[in-house]
């Protein structure tokens, strides 16, 4: 990788110890992966701020990048393993949460933005189509890429807190417009809204490491939030394109060796697959993190109902959203918690339930594995009715 | 042997080889440094101190932190081979202070081998073993190839079936080691390779072979073996696997003629 002269005393340590680690970082990837030189970021988003996911020795790696370093580039985190107000509330204990703030503290020192949010799009930075980004959540990524149209690799925590401290990353993958191509095309036809994260579930499976072009679905950007976070859950991808309503002309389709259709029964079927049980003790919304609408929409279904006595719930959002729309809140306080900063997939979630009903797909991968729940699908509005009266 | 620098630094002890793709997360105990994948031939031994060498890292991105987590444990590796880095350990050995290198044939490497690694300029030393280096040619008329059977003569592989071969010496680059190699050994005058693949390297005790393949098409079958081979044949490359061949010819000719 060619380096430029300040690049190279950056390298040299000249700029002291933590800028000169996270240059080597960003050095060992560009040639990993090819990289001829790096580019300038807008910002980045680092993920690993958990205790659950980076534990002790995590920690000790942020102490020490927080010593003598500080992020050049506005740089927001991904959530915590509890809110930072309603810890208590959630049944989080002292010793997690004594971990906890370390590690906010050590990003704080660091200078990066107290941010807590898998939707840095809605909460922090929104970046501009066409501008560079180093981010890691891998939903934000799909978003970004997908949606926004910026350009990010799927970042791992320690190569997006270098890119933060640097401004810049390597120039490969989904940087590159050779690399932004569709290579498979998933068609669908006549899926109900709410079965969107499955659609989106369905569809990281099939396209496995390949961008996929998505058809036949006209979503909202809440609704490109899950189906995002899904694709990029199951399957090994960081964007898709998608054309709302169909590809233009023959040639468009032609173009593409593997073509998957997948209509409204294919989507049900999945969903039905993933039901599990219905004896949980805990109902979580949020995965992403709520975005203002989303919490407006559920606080107006809810209003006027009374919560039904069973089971625990989470509204999960990032506190920008949560400041923004504080009826709403108030609405969904009496239901269960708002929390912010964290969500059900980061958060010890194992020591304090074992089956949980969501109606995130991404959620749907995460909660077996990384939390060890008995995890249930079903829609919004199913959710809602569950626990309202 | 040269490799890439992931990380630098200098180190040196004996090596511990996995032959599987290595995790630190869960494939290593981070208190007591000891290996515990089944499958990758070095069970229960202690990363501790060794140059570790390994194909490839697999698994889980918190194995960044694992290999940290070693390292704060005082249990971590003096140094790292791969023969490609993957992000996860190339990340961890960044953030733990642990010289890395890669793109070395970590194959080649045998538990209990003393290397010297400078990470910095990416060379790793095997103290005691010598690394030859050796053009293989593979002459092709039609659709066969010349297999030649070594002499009692010659130094190693007596009776063994091979291409034209030889060393390449000092202040000779493989392609003038492989023209002169044909010349001398068959009588043929070489012009250009048709095809020239990366070399392959592999181990034989105290020494590693680094094997460069060639293939050229000659326009006559009628050659002359000197004092190194008592037989020559042309033979389809369906039947190289009848003969006694040197190691890895078969493959080196499969590889050669894909596509050709």
């Amino acid at each position: 990788m060619h380096l430029t002269r300040a690049e190279e005393r950056t390298l040299a340590g000249e700029e002291g110890h933590s800028r000169q680690k996270a240059m080597e970082l960003l050095v060992a990837l560009g040639d990993i992966y090819g990289a001829e030189r790096l580019i300038p970021i807008s910002s980045a988003q680092v993920s690993g701020a958990s205790f659950k996911t980076i534990g002790d020795a995590g920690i000790r790696w942020l102490e020490e990048m927080g010593a003598d370093g500080s992020a050049s580039v506005p740089a927001m985190v991904n959530p915590l393993g509890m809110d930072m107000r309603r810890w208590r509330s959630m049944g989080i204990s002292p010793q997690f949460h004594a971990k906890q703030v370390r590690i906010v503290r050590a990003y704080q020192s660091i200078g990066l933005l107290p941010v807590y949010s898998c939707t840095p799009y809605l909460a922090g930075h929104r970046p501009r189509r066409g501008q560079h980004v180093a981010w890691a959540e891998s939903s934000a990524t799909v978003f970004a890429n997908s949606v926004l149209g910026a350009r990010t690799n799927r970042e791992g925590g320690p190569s997006a807190l270098a890119a933060a401290m640097i401004g810049k990353t390597a120039e490969y993958g989904l940087h590159l417009d050779e690399n932004r191509i569709p290579r498979v095309m998933v068609e669908f036809e006549s899926i109900p809204p709410e079965l969107i994260p499955i659609a989106g579930y369905l569809t990281g499976k099939v396209a496995g490491n390949r961008i996929p072009m998505v058809t036949g679905l006209c979503m909202t950007p809440d609704e490109h939030k899950s189906f995002g976070a899904a694709i990029a859950a199951t399957g090994a991808v960081s964007m898709y394109s998608f054309d709302a309503e169909r590809p233009k002309g023959r040639g468009a389709r032609g173009s593409y060796n593997d073509r998957i259709c997948m209509d409204a029964s294919d989507v049900k079927r999945c969903a039905e697959e993933l039901m599990g049980g219905s004896d949980w003790d805990l109902v979580a919304v949020g995965c992403p993190h709520c975005s203002v609408r989303e919490l407006r929409r559920m606080a107006s279904k809810l209003k006027g109902k009374k919560p039904k006595k069973g089971c625990d719930v989470w509204f999960c959002t990032s506190r920008k959203a949560y400041a923004a729309c504080p009826e709403a809140v108030s609405v969904l306080r009496r239901f269960g918690k708002v929390l912010c900063d964290t969500c059900m997939v980061v958060a010890p979630i194992e020591e304090l339930y074992s089956r949980t009903a969501t109606n995130s797909g991404k959620a749907m991968v995460y909660l077996p594995t990384l939390g060890r729940q008995k995890a249930s699908f079903r829609t919004t509005d199913q959710l809602l009715e569950v626990i309202s009266r | 042997m040269r490799g890439r620098r992931i990380k630098g630094g200098s180190a040196q002890g004996k090596a511990l080889v996995c032959s599987t793709p290595l995790s630190f997360l869960g494939g290593v105990d981070a208190s007591s440094g000891k290996i515990m994948d089944r499958d990758c031939g070095a069970r229960g031994r202690s990363v501790h101190n060794s140059i570790l060498c390994f194909p490839y890292g697999r698994g889980s991105t918190v194995g960044s932190y694992a290999m940290y987590q070693l390292k704060l444990n005082g249990k971590a590796p003096a140094a790292i081979i791969n023969r490609s880095a993957e992000p996860i350990v190339a990340t961890g050995a960044i953030i733990s202070d642990i010289p890395m290198v890669d793109e070395v044939d970590t194959s080649v490497i045998e538990n209990g081998d003393y290397l010297v690694v400078e990470a910095s300029s990416g060379t790793v030393e095997l103290k005691g073993v010598n690394e030859r280096h050796v053009v293989t040619c593979i002459l092709r008329h039609g659709t066969k190839v010349l297999l030649l059977r070594r002499s009692n003569e010659v130094g190693s592989y007596k009776g063994h079936w091979a291409g034209v071969s030889g060393f390449i010496e000092e202040g000779e680059t493989d392609i003038e080691a492989a023209k002169r190699e044909i010349a001398e050994e068959v009588g043929v005058k070489a012009r250009t390779a048709r095809r020239h693949i990366d070399s392959k390297s592999f181990r034989n005790s105290d020494t590693v072979w680094t094997v460069h393949p060639f293939l050229f098409d000659v326009k006559t079958t009628r050659i002359s073996t000197d004092w190194e081979h008592d037989e020559h044949r042309w033979v389809s490359p369906s039947e190289i696997c009848k003969y006694d061949t040197v190691p890895g010819l078969e493959a080196v000719v499969t590889e050669l003629l894909d596509g050709f």
